[in-house]
């Protein structure tokens, strides 16, 4: 069978005649018979085949008659052919499938009773559709289960070896972390090596395997899968928006499954370009902190010291009390506020209106600040359009991929695998640029690994070396030759030696990335982290929309600069206006007809213009006491930004810090008010994903104790403050939102955005682009401070809330260590577990060090999501000029034996 | 006819016929035994297939025989039978019932849930005397229904008998499910049954 789908962008399959039970059929040619049949509608059964992965043959279920042929034949192996005489139906076919499945039955054990696939197993439906009673010759195999895995357990008793695991885990993830092997007579499914399974825990192997072989260790023994409530919702840790179900009992969360399962296994292999429907591991194992003992159950309200259980009516009274206090002595400009982007469209929606119709101030901000818009701000700037370029079936069917600075595979999962598809099946040419070895850098046909924090000088070698190669697209330079000109004159003094030795890319690798960039007809540049979170963030993404444009790729279909997002709805929190220079819709608060429209549907003046504070600003004035009160949504400034932004002493000076939230956080322990708030499985509401897709997310239990959902408690309060909101239910928020910003829930396909380049190019850009390409002095610290310090998300985690789920952290717990390349560990003469003197500018703290391959040499890395040691107070603080972006991922170090 | 009627009628005055035959029947009882039972002195002889109490029974070797496969909840049509199964903190990998609970003031005494248990854990008893003060001690939970099962064993197993779940000790262990073992402990032999 062929790898691809009949029809990708570049090749469009011949059309091709066959029979299939009296009826003409017309299909492409080169797919597989049974995607034909099941694509008329006649479901024939099988239990080795899944549309996301080539077909297997192993169960002999599929079976169908050919005319020519006296057997029957494996319809998923055999290649639809023109003039086929097919016949799907019979007795013959009936019993012959009837003897397939008494084969795996007289090998399987009758345990349903105790398997946890039991009311969701194929091969139970296959018995009870086919009849089957008696069972001569069985036998029991007394294969003990192994049990090493700290997510999944497997009894291959059950294993019918239909090898979707393996399939699913090398074709469609390329992680390959199964295999079969011959043990004890049966085939059976073990890890790599027959070791301890040691791989990424997607679960994707358990979502497809149609019988119990594979289970949930979270989940075992515990429900029956008809017992449990299935609500479809989205998923809440990065922006990729996935779906999934969980499956919830009373209170109780109990497992996580995803829209790909066994279950699901009709489709088409062109369809997996919008998503193959799988989970990560954080989606799929990590839903515990939803009903975990950490949530907060109770108002708590500030009585000396101590943090007291208060009733909710009381609590809002007094919170009410004070913050109208403040602001008849001080002016609403002594209230600010800070909202996480975990929240839904419709509650960042509410925080904003609360803030500027109910407060009358425009100090707030959300956790988009923290780098995602610095890629809306260039975006916005350059081609009027503020998020990401493309979308998944893009990302799938480029032809070529530059990721540079994003470890994709660990920050957005599923993101990832849309990229490996596009490696895979449309044979993309990735090129990973990072300072570290990323799992991508693994499969990518170009890694490079550059010295860490010299991106943007990649770029400035990016450009130059189209320039120099003249890869440039004469129909879009030649519209605008004085800003093409400018380019010229600022890349001048760029040269492609000198940043090949600063960054450690060679001048040849240079080329070729700018070669493959230019040259494939749909080309993506993806940036994450690495350049948004980091230094000159939004200079950098300018760059690359540069390196776009010069090369003809703007506005051309499946072409673009994307990035990808951390947190669940980064991108709702700026479309919802939850940053104070955006108002919702993107449009900016200082822009008058705007202002016009939004004051006239909320009947309010809004506060002045320039009155603006983003998180930074924030902090300044509550340190200089100037704001006297802060309203926190989720966010946790304390634990996240580094001691060096003296958060505790910004909050220190506060006469009225409320904090929403439904854990403890740092932040919390310092707040004169704590408001219990739901988590997002407990509330009704919408995430825009990193596509810009609007995705439904919906109750799947009540709210824990007596925490509220946050549209309500924001409700309430705006209430207390006279502002007669009458919303019952996220429903009607959404209502208004739809009417301010007609088409924003488009519920379903991302709308395709079109680049609009030329206005920024004819004004403004020569005078823009000088300044980009600013030749900085080489900042050549290496020998004074030789390593450098990296804080980063790994796969396990994300932010600080999944380690609060229980199940993340047995899987990925707290080392405590410091990760470095054991290179430079044998180099320092360093063990696993000695302890080293870490120092940056800002201080300096001693630490165990553990060894670890993806890490660069000359690079050490620290998991952002712990703070045990306080490994982030190392860091040094740089705020970008223009978006108001704090950087605080990467500083220099001297790592010294202690 | 009429003088004759009219005889009959003063001779049966005269001689309280009426009476006499109402009391017939009162008389000729006093001859029979009494057909009633003086209950709760007198106990009936309940047949094997009474469908009385529900119990939870274990093996010979004292092992629970419930695997908290909560079949009996899905069968129940009254709904009244609650499982929360998990795995045996004692016995790695052995599915247990943690919590069992049957609302006898819901049960129908259908016996779906004996026939739809696969390791025939359940069994009904001749038990049928639930009067209490307490309604909520009709709640039977785990301990309670394994009592049960304790104190009427000769009954439940008489009943998985007579209603052909069972027919005798040996055949009672085809029923038993044993579960794999972990692979933590490779050293450990197979189970003896299948050995």
């Amino acid at each position: 069978m062929g790898l691809k789908p009949a029809t990708n962008p570049d090749v469009e399959a011949a059309t091709i005649e066959l029979s299939i039970d009296g009826k003409s059929v017309t299909a492409k040619s080169g797919v597989s018979l049974y995607d034909v049949i099941s694509s008329t509608g006649k479901i024939i059964p099988a239990m080795c085949y899944h549309y996301t992965f080539d077909p297997f043959g192993s169960c002999g279920m599929c079976l169908v008659m050919q005319e020519g042929k006296k057997a029957p034949v494996r319809s998923c192996t055999a290649k639809a052919a023109a003039g086929m005489i097919i016949k799907t139906d019979g007795d013959d076919l009936f019993q012959a499938r009837k003897k397939a499945v008494e084969k795996h039955l007289s090998v399987h054990p009758l345990d349903c009773p105790v398997c946890d696939a039991d009311g969701h197993c194929e091969l139970q439906d296959m018995a009870f559709q086919h009849g089957v009673t008696n069972l001569a010759n069985a036998k029991q195999k007394l294969i003990p289960e192994d049990t090493r895995s700290p997510v999944l357990d497997f009894n291959m008793n059950r294993c019918i070896a239909c090898a979707e695991c393996i399939n699913v885990c090398k074709d469609v993830l390329m992680i390959d972390a199964l295999q079969f092997m011959k043990k004890g007579g049966f085939n059976q499914v073990v890890p790599k090596g027959d070791l301890a399974l040691s791989c990424e825990f997607c679960g994707d192997c358990l979502a497809v395997c149609p019988v119990g072989a594979i289970t949930n260790k979270f989940s075992k023994y515990l429900y029956k899968p008809w017992q449990m409530k299935k609500t479809t919702t989205t998923c809440n840790y990065c922006g990729d928006g996935c779906q999934m179900y969980l499956e919830t009992k009373d209170a109780e969360v109990v497992r996580v499954t995803s829209p790909l399962s066994w279950k699901n296994k009709w489709g088409d292999r062109a369809e997996t370009a919008k998503g193959h429907g799988g989970l990560c591991v954080r989606g799929r194992f990590g839903f515990e902190y939803i009903d975990s003992d950490a949530r907060l159950k109770q108002p708590l309200l500030r009585q000396g010291n101590q943090l007291v259980e208060t009733p909710w009516l009381e609590t809002m009274h007094q919170v009410v009390d004070r913050f109208s206090e403040i602001r008849r002595k001080h002016g609403p400009d002594a209230i600010a506020g800070l909202i996480t982007a975990r929240c839904t469209n419709e509650e960042l929606y509410l925080f904003q209106k609360l803030m500027r119709t109910g407060f009358r101030t425009n100090q707030f901000d959300s956790s988009a600040r923290y780098g995602h818009l610095n890629f809306v701000h260039a975006s916005r700037h350059a081609l009027g359009i503020g998020r990401s370029l493309n979308d998944w079936e893009d990302l799938t069917k480029a032809k070529a991929i530059i990721l540079i600075g994003s470890n994709i595979t660990e920050t957005n999962p599923l993101t990832a695998v849309r990229i490996k598809e596009a490696i895979r099946v449309y044979s993309a040419q990735v090129v990973v640029i990072d300072s570290a070895v990323t799992n991508m850098a693994k499969l990518a046909s170009h890694p490079f690994l550059i010295a860490a924090g010299t991106e943007g000088l990649v770029i400035d070698g990016l450009v130059k070396a189209t320039l120099e190669l003249d890869l440039i697209d004469e129909k879009s330079v030649m519209k605008h030759p004085q800003a093409f000109e400018a380019l010229k004159a600022g890349v001048a003094h760029v040269s492609l030696e000198q940043v090949a030795t600063q960054t450690g890319m060679s001048v040849e690798s240079l080329k070729d990335t700018a070669r493959i960039f230019a040259e494939s007809p749909r080309s993506i540049i993806l940036c994450a982290e690495g350049i948004v979170r980091r230094p000159d963030g939004y200079r950098n993404v300018l760059k690359l929309i540069d390196l776009a444009w010069i090369t003809g790729k703007l506005g051309q279909p499946g072409c673009g600069v994307s990035t990808v997002t951390e947190e669940p709805n980064e991108q709702g929190a700026v479309d919802m206006g939850a940053a104070p220079e955006f108002l919702p819709g993107q449009a900016l608060f200082s822009d008058q007809t705007a202002r016009d429209r939004f004051a006239k549907a909320w009947d309010v003046t809004l506060p002045a213009a320039n009155s603006g504070a983003d998180l930074v600003e924030i902090l300044k004035r509550c340190r200089s006491g100037q704001i006297r009160a802060l309203y926190v949504v989720g966010e946790n400034p304390l634990a996240t930004l580094p001691a060096s932004m003296e958060v505790r002493a910004a909050l220190d000076r506060l006469e009225l810090l409320v904090v929403q939230d439904p854990f403890m956080t740092e932040t919390a322990l310092m707040a004169h008010a704590v408001l219990p708030a739901c988590t997002s499985a407990e509330k009704d509401g919408t995430f825009t994903n990193l596509e810009g897709r609007v995705l439904r997310v919906r109750e799947a239990i009540d709210p824990i104790g007596e925490s509220l959902p946050d549209w309500h408690i924001m409700t309430a309060l705006a209430n207390g403050l006279d502002c007669q909101w009458g919303y019952e239910s996220s429903n009607d928020i959404q209502s208004e939102i739809m009417k301010l910003l007609p088409g924003y829930y488009n519920l379903g396909q991302p709308r395709k955005v079109a680049p609009a380049i030329d206005h920024y190019l004819s004004n403004g850009y020569t005078r823009d682009v000088v300044e980009r390409y600013r030749a900085t002095a080489p900042s050549d610290f290496r020998n004074e401070r030789p390593f450098a310090l990296l804080m980063g998300q790994v796969l396990y985690h994300s932010g600080k809330m999944s380690t609060k789920a229980s199940g993340l952290i047995t899987i990925a717990p707290n080392t405590g260590r410091l990760r470095m390349n054991p290179q430079d560990m044998e180099q320092l003469a360093l063990k696993e577990g000695t302890t080293v003197r870490l120092t940056s500018d800002r201080g300096s703290m001693q630490l165990a060090v553990q060894p670890d391959q993806s890490i660069a040499p000359q690079t050490c890395f620290f998991p952002e999501h712990f703070n045990e040691p306080p490994v982030k107070d190392l860091m040094s603080v740089q705020v970008d000029p223009t978006t108001g972006v704090p950087t605080f991922k990467q500083t220099r170090v001297t790592i010294e034996k202690a | 006819m009429r003088v004759a009627g009219l005889t009959k009628q003063i001779l049966q005055a005269a001689l309280f016929y009426e009476i006499w035959d109402a009391m017939k029947v009162t008389f000729k009882h006093m001859f029979h035994k009494p057909m009633t039972f003086q209950y709760p002195r007198e106990q009936r002889t309940l047949p094997d297939t009474h469908r009385g109490a529900l119990a939870l029974l274990r093996y010979d070797d004292h092992q629970e025989r419930c695997v908290g496969c909560d079949l009996c909840e899905a069968a129940c049509p009254s709904r009244c039978i609650k499982v929360i199964s998990s795995e045996d903190p004692e016995r790695p990998l052995q599915r247990f019932a943690s919590e069992f609970y049957i609302d006898i003031t819901k049960c129908v005494f259908c016996g779906y849930c004996v026939e739809a248990c696969p390791v025939n854990a359940l069994a009904m008893t001749k038990v049928y005397e639930f009067s209490t003060h307490d309604k909520r001690t009709l709640l039977f939970d785990k301990k309670r229904l394994y009592d049960i099962g304790e104190r009427h064993l000769d009954d439940a197993k008489k009943y998985l008998y007579a209603h052909n779940q069972e027919k005798n000790v040996e055949e009672s262990r085809e029923y038993r499910y044993y579960f794999p073992q972990s692979v933590l402990k490779p050293t450990q032999p197979p189970p003896k049954h299948l050995g």
